[in-house]
């Protein structure tokens, strides 16, 4: 067990990986996790506005996942909305990035799909306008968060968003993000 | 009109918002899991404390470290309302406190001000 355990361990850290998380994802979690990651990176000397970029994108894609992944807890009881997701920080070539995974609805596929593009396609001034035309838009109904977390996101990258969609069975997609600050 | 208050917590600000005085402060981080939701009560004061403003000058005080994209469109349309009130004939002063070595807090309060024409709003960096 100790030999797995390690093994896992050390192939986390030769890939660069500060952090990863899989399961049941919520609000609170979200809290205590940004918390010591922003206290990492200060400890590291790691600059301002590189903490602020890599804690504003850790926590969009948090909160989709608390939004938006198609595996959650569905309870009126419970004092927080729970779902499940994997979550992964890290840094290659002196870049952090984080990735994030999780299922969702088959039909939300195109939605993303074409959302995701369309960001993909822009350049940061073009990525301004679109930010400031949506934070005055009407939520969408399915949306909880306000539509803009994606565009946020891909301002504060230092590179365009990656992302993909695989189709599963029993009309559901797992959909992958990637983001270099 | 009563206080509106709320204090500090992780992922929301501290919001004291005092109609006697007419200064009103919001000053943390912004993340909650749910915008809209943590701000409706904030809003509904907001409104009915416009529509009985007089001639008073009103001091706003942001101080915002950080917040997330559905912050941001609660902050928009907080901003949105006080424009709306100046436009009619409010004072309204804005200040947006930030710290020196945080880019993005500058960043974000010159985005405000950009889509902002009626109230005065000002960028003042925080001096240690």
């Amino acid at each position: 067990m100790n030999d797995d355990v390690q093994s896992f361990y050390h192939q986390l850290q030769e890939k660069g990986i500060i952090f990863s998380f899989s399961g049941p994802i919520s609000q609170s979690l979200l809290e205590g996790i940004g918390h010591t990651l922003k206290q990492k990176m200060t400890l590291e000397e790691t600059s301002t506005n590189i903490i602020q970029k890599v804690f504003s994108i850790f926590v969009e894609l948090m909160q989709n996942i608390i939004n938006y992944s198609a595996q959650r807890i569905l309870t009126e009881e419970a004092e927080e909305d729970i779902s499940y997701g994997v979550l992964i920080v890290g840094k290659e070539q002196e870049h952090f990035y984080i990735i994030s995974g999780n299922y969702i609805h088959e039909e939300q596929e195109d939605i993303l799909q074409k959302k995701l593009s369309t960001i993909r396609s822009m350049d940061s001034q073009e990525l301004k306008q679109f930010y400031k035309q949506q934070r005055r838009q009407q939520a969408d109904d399915a949306s909880k968060g306000a539509g803009l977390g994606f565009i946020e996101m891909a301002r504060k990258a230092s590179q365009p968003i990656e992302f993909e969609i695989a189709r599963i069975k029993n009309g559901y997609s797992f959909f992958v993000v990637k983001a270099v600050i | 009109m009563d206080i509106f208050t709320r204090e500090r917590s992780k992922s929301t600000p501290w919001i004291h918002f005092d109609p006697q005085k007419n200064h009103l402060q919001i000053k943390g981080e912004s993340y909650p899991e749910n915008s809209a939701k943590f701000y409706a009560p904030m809003l509904e004061w907001l409104d009915v404390y416009l529509s009985n403003l007089q001639e008073q000058k009103v001091h706003v005080d942001i101080e915002l470290i950080y917040f997330n994209s559905s912050s941001s469109k609660v902050f928009m349309n907080f901003f949105d309302r006080l424009e709306e009130a100046a436009q009619n004939g409010a004072q309204i002063q804005i200040s947006w406190m930030y710290d020196e070595e945080n880019e993005t807090a500058l960043e974000c309060g010159e985005e405000f001000q950009e889509d902002l024409e009626h109230v005065i709003f000002n960028l003042l960096p925080i001096k240690e």
